[in-house]
């Protein structure tokens, strides 16, 4: 009963992802990222570090503004009329160590599978150790994602493994030139986020309805 | 009658109630919310949930508003302090008893 309890509080976690809007914003944060790697990679050799500065914020500050205006856009128009308005949620102490606990846990075993990736990577000269660190990295929070927010989403865990083969192929088959695999590897994550998220949106769509508000 | 006897006819009869419990529970981690979102998660009808939510504004752990969002009429409802007093003290009793 305990635990019945305790999944029933974290509902509200979870609708705040109903919608898939977290998803789409994370999706936009890394493609905005991606789109500045590449401006940025474009400049002259010789441009003052304040015109990098200029090309990574002029993308990346319209393009955040963007995704938290569309997000509560789809809030107040979509989510909201049809399975109602909850604030953002409290945060219990328990609740922070549990996550923290979580993430250490997973933290190790994406470092243990880095560590391999990386010996086999280091053996093939196929791409330096950050760069696997970060290709890692993208998996591990997506799965973290899934894993926490995605539980009535089983379909989820397909992107997963969608996303880690398909980082693994960049991984193997872009040269290491002066963008790097890591341009493309953020582009097809964005990518994956925004397609995870869009899908959620129109699975939500398709099985809710607007409510009648004059009958509360 | 033994300690876990107890700790159960100790239990607070509002918040026990299955009904009531669901919605305290979902009170208890979001800042506030609406009637529609409670309507949704528990998955009760309007009447019910209406007369549960009447008992624990009573009870004086619920405090509803009645407001607008844009021209459409909006119930926000928020747990009270006294409220979530009584559910953190009602999970300690719970976990006496089980």
């Amino acid at each position: 009963m305990k635990s019945d309890l305790r999944d029933y509080m974290d509902r509200p976690k979870r609708y705040d992802n109903i919608d898939g809007t977290n998803e789409m914003f994370m999706g936009m944060m890394l493609l905005a990222f991606s789109l500045a790697g590449y401006l940025e990679a474009g400049l002259p050799e010789n441009s003052s570090r304040w015109m990098h500065g200029l090309v990574v914020f002029g993308v990346l500050i319209p393009v955040l503004g963007f995704g938290y205006w569309s997000r509560r856009v789809i809030k107040a128009h979509f989510t909201w009329p049809r399975t109602g308005y909850a604030a953002y949620p409290r945060r219990g102490g328990k609740s922070w160590w549990v996550g923290i606990a979580a993430v250490v846990l997973i933290g190790a075993i994406t470092a243990a599978g880095f560590a391999c990736l990386a010996a086999f990577a280091r053996r093939h000269k196929v791409m330096s150790i950050p760069q696997m660190a970060i290709l890692a990295s993208y998996i591990g929070v997506y799965a973290l994602w899934v894993f926490f927010m995605g539980k009535k989403d089983p379909w989820k865990w397909l992107v997963v493994v969608f996303m880690a083969f398909g980082l693994l192929a960049i991984a193997f088959t872009v040269p290491t030139d002066s963008i790097g695999p890591s341009n493309p590897a953020v582009l097809f994550a964005g990518l994956v986020w925004l397609g995870s998220g869009v899908a959620t949106l129109c699975t939500y769509l398709r099985h809710t309805r607007l409510s009648n508000p004059e009958t509360e | 009658m033994n300690n876990q006897l107890q700790a159960i006819a100790g239990l607070n009869r509002v918040i026990h109630e299955p009904g009531r419990l669901m919605i305290v529970a979902l009170l208890a981690v979001v800042k506030e919310c609406d009637f529609l979102y409670l309507l949704h998660e528990t998955e009760m009808n309007k009447g019910n949930l209406s007369s549960h939510l009447t008992r624990l504004e009573e009870a004086g752990y619920v405090e509803v508003e009645k407001t607008y969002r844009g021209k459409v009429p909006q119930t926000l409802l928020r747990l009270t302090r006294a409220g979530q007093t009584a559910f953190e003290a009602y999970r300690k009793k719970l976990k006496t008893a089980f």
